[in-house]
This record gives C-alpha cells, structure tokens and sequence, in this order.
C-alpha cells in the first residue's frame, strides 16, 4: 500500500511547556479509514488541524506524497475537513455550499452543477439544493458538511469528532454510512474520535492517544485483543486488570492461582499486567472454578447482564447472559485465550479493579469531556 | 424539565412584556409619530395653514444665477444643486468611513479581549467632547495657518490649502461619525464563527478570498447598519459645512436651518419632508437588495 501522509517526530505545545503532540510519528496510507482515538486533550485534534494546516508543527515534518508540506497554507492542500460542528456556511443554500470549492477552482457552470449534484445523491440529499443550511436538521447539515468537503476529490478527509452532536440511532446510522462513502470514493479518512465504539467499528486503522503520544498503532481487533498497556486495556471496551506474575511461557499466576496462557518470552519472574475480558470469563459451580467468589452487583444491560464479583477483596466484572443472584458464590473458569499479558509500564497502577464502578458516572464525565474538547 | 420551566416562563411574561411596552408605546407616540404628521402637515400648508403644494414645488422649481469661473452667470436649479450636494458629500463620507472602519472592525473583532475593549475605548474618547469643540479643533488643525500647515512648513514640506474644500468638510464628517460605523461592524464580526474562516481556507480560499467569499456576506448587515447610521445624520449635517467649508458649501442642512431662522417654518419643512421621503426610499432599496444576499437562498 501506498504512503500518502508521514508524521516524523512531531512535536507540538502551545504554551511552550507542555507538549500537546509529543514526539509523534506516523503512517497514513491510501485508501485507509484512520481513527484518531483518545480521552479528551490528548493531542488528536491538535493531529488533525496539522494535517489540515491550521497549526504548524514546533519540529518534526509533516510529508505528503513525499513532498514536506509544514508550512503549505490549507488552501494549497489536498485536504479537506469535516469541522466538529460543520461550519456550513450560513449565507449559502445547500448548492452554494457544495459548489464553494469548485467556485474557488473557477470550474465551468456545467461541470460544477454536474458534480455537486453527484455529491449530493451521495450523501442522500437530492432535491436539497436550494433549502437554506440553517433550515437542515443536524444530520442533513452533516451530509452537507460531507458533501462539502469530498466534492472537490481530495486525497484525504479529516473528520473531526464529526457525529459528536448527533443523537444515539442517526450516529450509528452515519458511521454505516460514513464508511460506505469511504469504500465508494477510495479517500483516505481520518477520523477523530472519543467514543471506542465507534472507532472499532469503523476503522481500518486505530491510533491509540493519550497524552500527547501515540500508545498502539492496530486494527480494531489488535487493539482490542492485545492491548499493548494497561491504558489501552482500559480505554478500549472493559477490562479486568491484575497483578501478575509470569512463571514461564505460556504460565502466569495471580490472585494466588496458576493459569494456562498463550503468552511467551517474558523474562522467568517477570511481574505484569494481566487483562481479561468480562465477556470472556466463564462462570461454572463453585467447586469447579479455578478462582470463586461473591457476586455483589447485578445489572441487566439487555443483551447480558453485567455482574460485579469480589474474588478475594478484587472486584471483577463479567458479562454473562445466565442469570446470578446478588450474594451467590460462584465459581469462575478463564480459558488460555481470555488471558491477555502485558508489560507492566507507567500506567499499571492507575486502573484498578470496579469496586467504584459505575455506569451512571461514566456517561456524565463523558458529556463534560465532550464540552472540554470546545 | 427545563424545557418545561422556560416555557411556563416565557407565558406568564407575555402579559407583563405589554405592559412594559405600554409607556415605551406612548413615548413612540408623543415624540416621533406626532412631530413626524407636524412635520408633513407643516410642509403641505401654507402660513394661513391652508392645504398647498407651493412648498413642495418651490424645492423641485427654484432657480438662481451663479457665476461660473469663466465669469459668466448660469442659471440653476438653488434646492436640488444644494440637495445634490448634500447626498455626494454624505456618500463620498459614508464610503471613507466604511473603508476606515471595516479592516479596523475587523482587526479588533480577532484581537485578544484585552486589546479589543483598549480599542473601543479609543473609538468612542472622541465622543465625550461636545461636537462643537471637535469641529472648532478641526478648524485650528486644517487652517492655512493652523497645525497641519505648520507641521508641513516645519518639514519643509509645502503647505496644503484645505479648509473651505470639500474635503475638509468630508474630513469633519468621517471624524465625526467613525464610530458609528465601526460599532455595527465591530459587533456582527466579533459574532462571527472562526470556524467559518478556517472551513474556507480548508476549501481552497486564499487570505483574499475568505474576505470576498465569507466575511463580507457575512458582514452586510453590520454594513447596512453602519452605512444608515453615517449616511443619513451626513446627509442633514449643517455645522460642519459652515465651519469647514468656510460657508461656501451650502448644504440641505444649512437650507432648512436658515429657513428655520428666517421664520419661514413651512418650507423648511418641505424640505425636512422631501429629504425624509429620498432616505426612506435609499434604505428600501438597500434593505431589499441586501436581504436576498443575506438570505442566501435565490
């Protein structure tokens, strides 16, 4: 596959001090459905408006088909982007503003009329073109913004948060969507996101960031399956985190129990993190699990419920679709591959297990980081 | 919840909103609709307050001889040579205020928030001091002897014969209602999404285009509002002309106020009436050509 975008140790602060992009390197190949995931403030859309052009990089070198473009101005780039909260303009109809970059390439009449309106069948809003953008609904106003910024064929579209304020079922419609508009140009997309799901289930590539920094480079099912850190681990989907030890290949003891693993070349000894999925643990009676313990919450999600079980003082999380009661002692079974080992690195301490966990308090800090990111 | 709450609000403010309304509708009354009938009675009648037209007529008709540079006399029409005046210079001042005003708008709208209230501060100073004193101060600064000329000589420069041009009445004009351009404009753009700029730039504009393409559609209303607030107080202006230009460029202003002091009530207000009319119509035409642009739609 052919590279279309190179980052080369890129680094970025604002105030001089604290890097907001620290030391970043990165491929971006064509034809490619990119994810820039991360928390809030770490560094993605400061990514993206450097690629677009409205930031300059402090060092490092941004390349584009081989060329260094760093200080090449957005207009000259063959870039285009999809902005947070669409920015249509709102002098224009739905038309004008499809038809702004082909005016700004003083195409001929017919030409322009021709591709804005194959764009607009695209995105599904034909017969849309003499409405006024500020009489669309969010989600058409996102067509538009699409439509927008694809008509001029660029080599690359970057997506800033670009669901962000769409209700719940026309996000997940825009993201089926999305990706078929993907497949159907051939452009490479980048997207920025906070929400995991939608980058898994999306991308091509996910790009992993906190901090300022990339953590795991991967397709969906990599960074899912084998997260490289425990920040990862716990970014993406739920995670069981324990402190482990690592006997041998393939052996690992915690919570004072031995297990199979398909895990290799850690040194003899070595002290990790191990991460099991809570839909990967099995419940079986008591006297045939490996390691049992008290279930002390229930929740019923729809599609399994979610059950919280003190093992031993560590609270675990598992996902079943067999119905426990609260107060229960069961058993639990992890099969070799529901173990995934890691090395320990800086933030293995940091995630412990879900005796504070819960779903309520996840989603409001999520809206708070959603109004963060402004 | 708080939908709830704002729309249960909202109604039991209707009732108190028109009963707030009601002195502001009385005061609409008594001092803008009621003066504005005295005005036009005024102006279609005559001294025995009998209905005619002779005022109205005397402005389109009037005729008086000048004496061109050549030496000869011509004869012309007095009113509407003074009314043609009159436009041209508040025109010509309304265009220098615009163009002054807009990259100054334009610059304090994305300065730091600090700077930008520096700046409004600077803009309005000038409004403090009693337009008398500003006049007079222009006069000391545009004599053939006053600052500038001085300043000039000092360099070595050769002096410029300013006062008792047109232009020293259009400098007056612009210096006196600046500010009221710039505060229409200053507010629409510091409303404007910085995001809009930047899609622009993002979809192929240059820094030329952005402003062509974006910012100044965007702009027209602070335009419009701007353009009425300097245009029509120009265009009815009389003090300035007499200072500045040294009473030579006699303006519609100066024509009501002289009929005003001679007594003659009814003509000046023919006068007041026709110029009233012309800026009524100037406004109808801009709102509706503008409006379709702002719109957006075609």
């Amino acid at each position: 596959m052919k590279k279309i975008i190179e980052l080369k140790n890129i680094t970025k602060s604002f105030d001089g001090e604290t890097p907001v992009l620290d030391n970043i390197n990165l491929d971006i190949y064509d034809n490619e459905f990119l994810t820039l995931l991360g928390p809030s403030g770490c560094g993605k859309t400061t990514l993206l408006r450097l690629i677009g052009g409205f930031e300059t990089p402090d060092s490092g070198d941004i390349i584009f088909l081989g060329d260094r473009i760093n200080d090449v101005p957005p207009y000259k780039r063959n870039v285009n982007t999809v902005f947070q909260k669409y920015a249509l303009f709102p002098h224009l109809n739905v038309f004008d503003n499809v038809a702004f970059p082909l005016r700004e390439k003083k195409l001929p009449k017919e030409e322009i009329e021709e591709k804005v309106l194959e764009m607009l069948s695209l995105v599904a809003l034909k017969g849309f073109e003499k409405r006024s953008v500020t009489r669309l609904s969010g989600g058409q106003q996102q067509r538009v913004a699409i439509a927008r910024a694809l008509v001029a064929h660029p080599k690359v579209l970057l997506l800033d948060e670009p669901l962000g304020a769409l209700d719940l079922k026309l996000r997940k419609d825009m993201q089926v969507e999305l990706k078929k508009i993907q497949k159907q140009t051939g452009i490479t997309f980048i997207f920025v996101t906070h929400d995991q799901e939608e980058a898994l289930s999306m991308s091509d590539t996910v790009v992993v960031m906190s901090e300022g920094k990339i953590h795991q480079v991967g397709t969906s099912v990599d960074i899912y399956n084998e997260p490289v850190n425990a920040f990862v681990a716990d970014f993406i989907g739920e995670s069981n985190i324990l402190d482990g030890v690592m006997l041998e290949d393939y052996k690992v003891r915690f919570s004072g129990q031995t297990f199979q693993c398909l895990d290799k070349e850690f040194m003899k000894n070595e002290p990790v993190d191990v991460v099991v999925r809570p839909e990967d643990v099995d419940i079986v009676p008591v006297e045939q699990g490996q390691l049992t313990g008290v279930v002390t919450s229930v929740t019923f999600l729809g599609v399994h419920y979610e059950i919280i079980v003190d093992v031993n003082g560590f609270k675990w999380m598992i996902q079943t679709t067999d119905f426990v009661d609260v107060d229960e002692r069961i058993g639990i079974e992890l099969e070799p591959d529901a173990i995934h080992i890691m090395k320990k690195s800086e933030y293995s301490n940091l995630y412990g297990d879900y005796s504070s966990f819960s779903n309520e308090l996840d989603e409001l800090s999520e809206v708070e980081e959603e109004d963060e990111d402004e | 919840m708080t939908n709830k709450k704002t729309r249960r609000e909202g109604r039991v403010a209707k009732t108190s909103y028109y009963a707030t309304l009601g002195p502001y509708s009385l005061w609409a009354m008594f001092f803008i609709l009621v003066p504005l009938v005295f005005v036009a009675y005024y102006a279609f009648t005559d001294n025995n307050f009998n209905f005619t037209l002779e005022h109205i007529q005397r402005f389109f008709t009037a005729t008086s001889q000048v004496i061109q540079s050549d030496g000869s006399s011509k004869e012309v029409y007095t009113y509407l040579v003074i009314f043609w005046r009159s436009l041209k210079l508040a025109v010509i001042s309304t265009v220098v205020c615009l163009v002054l005003a807009y990259p100054l708008a334009y610059i304090m709208a994305r300065a730091e928030p600090k700077v930008q209230k520096t700046f409004m501060t600077i803009i309005m100073i000038p409004m403090w001091m009693n337009f008398l004193i500003r006049t007079y101060a222009w006069m000391t600064i545009l004599q053939d002897t006053g600052i500038l000329n001085n300043f000039l000589t000092f360099f070595h420069l050769p002096g410029v014969h300013i006062i008792g041009t047109e232009a020293a009445v259009v400098i007056g004009m612009v210096y006196d209602y600046l500010p009221y351009m710039v505060l229409p404009l200053y507010s629409i753009m510091a409303k404007m999404d910085v995001k809009l700029i930047e899609a622009a730039r993002d979809l192929g504009c240059n820094g030329f285009g952005v402003l062509r393409r974006v910012i100044w559609p965007l702009s027209l209303p602070g335009v419009i509002n701007g353009v009425t607030m300097v245009l029509i107080p120009s265009v009815s202006t009389f003090y300035i002309s007499q200072k500045l230009g040294d009473g030579k460029f006699f303006l519609i202003g100066d024509a009501i106020e002289s009929q005003y002091v001679a007594n003659n009530l009814h003509f000046a207000a023919a006068m007041a009436f026709i110029l009233m009319v012309v800026l009524l119509v100037c406004m109808g035409v801009m709102q509706v050509l503008t409006a379709r642009h702002v719109e957006g739609g075609k």
